[in-house]
């Protein structure tokens, strides 16, 4: 299995929450994303930082700029990708 | 020379550099602020340093054409004579400073997974300004060029040992063309800047160039952060 980089686990914790009409509790959350529970307490911070989702009464929230991530995601690697960055 | 006739030529210097200052110090804002969107989605440091390296080049191109400004308005080719020793010390070290530091973060953007300590950034900023006060201060030219060579060298050494195992580095090999071609121009810009009469003859065809190539990086961005 290759090992995932740091957006796409991002991008599938991020699909997994709109897969889930945008709002979803964490313990689902932590299963479907895969990791382990530190890891994943370790990306919901930095994605509540950078402000892609909202931590609200036990659910996790996709926000604009969340949906934004998504939509930018191939852009974004593609981007990465032809500059070697 | 006829008076008139000098005055055009003059003229004729000034447009062209205005025109050159200007379409180059737009597509390193265009490419800058064209990533913004991507930056602030995903705080990713390899597009921070991307970006900041534009960001340096843009600054360093507006000092270059304020220093080519006067001299072609005055008609010397030192500084010192045309404004106060304080001025013309600062608008020169700022123009060397970023102009080495928006080579260093370029090629940093591409090292920096490899070579990932934060200590390197600020490394990279006093070695610009050292590298800059030295040339100053020895009012020497090649002095500067060959200090920012060297530590070019060192870091595409460094890349190329970095990635040579990997498959990623036929596309790095590909961005290199790009990126060393844009050393070369950034090197004569640097020349034609402080020995103006070196390189008159084929001056057109290096701004010619130099655009080129910044527009061949401005096309490769804007066609990758505009496919969704």
């Amino acid at each position: 299995m290759v090992k995932r980089n740091k957006l796409e686990i991002i991008k599938d914790i991020l699909k997994i929450i709109q897969d889930s009409h945008g709002l979803i509790k964490i313990t689902p959350l932590i299963r479907k994303s895969n990791l382990s529970s530190q890891g994943f307490y370790q990306y919901l911070d930095g994605l509540i930082y950078k402000k892609l989702v909202l931590k609200t009464d036990g659910h996790i929230k996709l926000t604009q700029k969340g949906t934004n991530y998504l939509e930018r995601y191939s852009s974004i690697v593609g981007f990465i990708d032809e500059f070697g960055l | 020379m006829p008076p008139g006739f000098q005055g055009m030529i003059q003229n004729f210097a000034i447009g062209t550099e205005l025109i050159y200052s200007f379409v180059i110090i737009a597509c390193c804002l265009i490419i800058y602020f064209g990533t913004r969107e991507l930056y602030s989605l995903t705080n990713y440091r390899g597009i921070k340093y991307f970006r900041q390296a534009f960001l340096f080049f843009a600054i360093a191109f507006f000092f270059r054409s304020f220093i080519k400004f006067l001299i072609l308005l005055f008609n010397s080719e030192n500084l010192f004579n045309i404004m106060h020793p304080v001025f013309a010390i600062a608008t020169t070290l700022l123009f060397m400073y970023f102009s080495s530091l928006a080579i260093f973060y370029l090629f940093y953007s591409i090292a920096w997974k490899k070579y990932n300590k934060k200590w390197i950034v600020y490394a990279l900023n006093l070695l610009a300004l050292i590298i800059s006060i030295v040339a100053i201060a020895s009012n020497n030219i090649l002095i500067y060029l060959i200090l920012n060579l060297i530590t070019i060298l060192c870091a595409v050494i460094l890349i190329i040992y970095a990635y040579s195992k990997k498959s990623k580095f036929k596309k790095i090999s590909q961005l290199f063309i790009i990126y060393l071609l844009l050393l070369v121009f950034w090197t004569l810009n640097i020349i034609d800047l402080f020995i103006p009469n070196f390189l008159q003859p084929i001056q057109l065809l290096v701004y010619f160039i130099s655009i080129g190539v910044f527009f061949a990086i401005l096309y490769k961005v804007l066609t990758k952060i505009g496919s969704k």
